[in-house]
């Protein structure tokens, strides 16, 4: 499989097609039942908010290295309406930032830019240990 | 606890039927119907209460915010059948002297 | 970790082998290893799986499946009990903070009932949330004059609330006890004309009662009209006008009137709240106060407006929808 694949969405079937992808990915990497669990379903609540909020976007999905340790990374970006104040969206847990911050929990790190009224990029990271 | 407005048109006259009860809770969802109306001033709005059960204080601001965006648009608006309570309710609170309110006959409504 | 499964390995095979309620106490005592270690529960699962491959040999296909869709459902509702939880923590801090704010109300919207020489002043206010959207304000010059206002912002709850503090901050300013009533609600108007948004409104019934003359000059601004009782003639008398609420048009230009106190008259001013009898039609809610009133004139004006609130609320089934404020002053 290729080291990086790119899935546009814009229909709730894809939200499905994307998790599939990642599903895939997870486990060539060889991420175990749990992680993959977690990585799609993270795959599938980015998906969603993208889908809900943005009508419009994709989600990267790539294979990372990093001093000699596998991962995954998922990138997810659209031309939404962004949010204005991330650290707001991710402490109230309002909306775009209520599914953000859960989120956060099934991965290693999670970096958001957003900017209002140009979209929102949010990139994850999952290492295997 | 329900609040519905109906419209329809005769020329160039909107008339707005409401019914059910104007609290705390169906109040925004009646100001969001009112803003809804597009304004301008070929036409008159004529609003029927008659079937308004009950309305409190807080009713009362939806319509004087719907009449200050009338007045503001040079708009007719009118508020007509209102039972005898809300009429007493828009008497006291000198409204009626500033809107063209016109009681109807039925005095089942309360305030 | 491993050796968390290694353990939970031996746990369920015991079990397995043998249903008693020493096995399962030790399987729940196992808990508290796996919250320290920070397992979450679709973790259990996956070592629960293992441990069971591993124990029983040609474990269905099917089984195996089941257990990758509970962890997969695990995942998830993990993650909507978390979303769940923060939106309850959120609830919890507004509550708090509600709390605070509606102590901050209190504190600054306190009012000391006056008790003057050969006056008799009662009042009673409750909100029906946290913060009242009613409030009564006293002014006695320890002379010859005492002013009451009594007043109700449109809508309950915050933004009531809000606006309230302005008409306090309003009232404090300009009032002095001798004012005279439509000065008072000229310039008040003004004030809350500016600085409301449409569809925001404060009615405002203002006396000033002259202790030297009895006399009581009052004013009201889209307010409910207050009762005034001639003992004499012992008849009622509503004190109506119809001048306009506050907060609706600048430049509104209000009138004030006179009535002179004898002996046992009283005078009741209340907020809609009072007269608010919605799903009790058959009453006319102003005569029935009015004869509650009568029926407890001989007690003084504190115990007044005590009863006529007791008497309201169990005739409403102790369910009253609105901000309640009552004053009576009795000569």
């Amino acid at each position: 499989m290729a080291e990086k694949v790119t899935v546009e969405i814009v229909t709730e079937l894809d939200i499905v097609t994307a998790r599939k992808l990642g599903r895939k990915q997870a486990k060539q990497i060889g991420f175990n039942k749990v992680d993959q669990a977690r990585i799609t379903t993270a795959i599938g609540e980015l998906a969603k908010n993208i889908f809900q909020y943005a009508c419009e976007g994709k989600i990267i999905i790539e294979r990372i290295n990093k001093e000699g340790k596998k991962g995954v990374s998922i990138t997810s970006i659209d031309q939404g309406p962004g949010i204005a104040d991330v650290q707001k969206a991710l402490e109230d847990g309002e909306s775009y930032g209520a599914g953000l911050s859960s989120v956060k929990r099934l991965v290693d790190s999670m970096h958001i830019f957003s900017e209002e009224g140009k979209g929102t990029t949010v990139k994850v990271e999952k290492w295997l240990r | 606890m329900d609040i519905n407005i109906q419209f329809r048109e005769e020329g160039n006259l909107l008339l707005g039927l409401i019914e059910g009860e104007i609290d705390t809770f169906t109040a925004p969802i009646l100001r969001e119907e009112l803003e809804k109306i597009e304004l301008s001033n070929e036409i008159s709005v004529e609003l029927d209460l008659s079937k308004v059960s009950y309305m409190d204080s807080t009713g009362l601001g939806v319509f004087v915010a719907f009449y200050k965006r009338a007045t503001k648009e040079d708009v007719n608006l009118k508020l007509v059948n209102l039972s005898t309570r809300l009429t007493r309710l828009f008497e006291i609170t000198g409204l009626s002297e500033l809107m063209d309110i016109e009681r109807g006959g039925i005095g089942h409504a309360s305030i | 970790m491993e050796q968390l499964k290694l353990d939970y390995k031996t746990i369920l095979s015991n079990y397995i082998h043998n249903q008693n309620e020493r096995n399962l106490y030790i399987g729940q005592n196992f808990i508290k290893r796996l919250i320290q270690k920070n397992v979450t529960p679709e973790e259990v699962i996956s070592i629960h799986k293992q441990a069971l491959e591993d124990i029983i040999e040609d474990l269905p296909e099917y089984t195996i499946h089941a257990y990758d869709f509970l962890i997969e459902v695990m995942v998830h509702f993990g993650l909507k009990l978390k979303e769940h939880q923060s939106l309850l923590m959120k609830q919890e801090e507004l509550r708090i903070e509600m709390e605070v704010a509606a102590k901050i109300q209190n504190t600054l919207l306190e009012t000391t009932i006056p008790n003057p020489e050969g006056l008799d002043i009662g009042m009673i206010s409750v909100p029906l949330r946290k913060m009242n959207g009613d409030y009564v304000h006293f002014m006695h010059d320890h002379k010859r004059f005492l002013s009451i206002a009594v007043t109700d912002v449109v809508g309950k709850g915050v933004p009531a609330a809000l606006c309230m503090s302005m008409v306090k901050y309003g009232l404090d300013t300009l009032e002095y006890a001798n004012s005279n009533p439509s000065y008072v609600l000229e310039v008040l108007n003004q004030l809350i004309e500016k600085s409301v948004d449409d569809g925001m409104f404060v009615s405002m019934c203002y006396g000033r009662y002259d202790l030297e003359k009895d006399i009581f000059t009052w004013s009201s601004a889209g307010h409910e009209p207050p009762l005034y009782y001639h003992s004499r003639e012992n008849a009622y008398y509503d004190l109506e006008s119809k001048e306009l609420l506050l907060g609706i048009l600048p430049d509104v230009k209000y009138s004030q009137k006179d009535i002179k106190l004898n002996d046992n008259d009283f005078i009741i001013l209340m907020t809609d709240g009072v007269t608010d009898f919605r799903n009790r039609e058959e009453f006319d809610p102003r005569q029935y106060i009015k004869e509650l009133a009568l029926s407890c004139r001989h007690l003084n004006a504190q115990e007044m407006c005590d009863n006529i609130h007791k008497q309201l609320q169990v005739l409403h089934n102790y369910k009253l929808e609105d901000d309640f404020t009552i004053v009576i002053i009795k000569k």
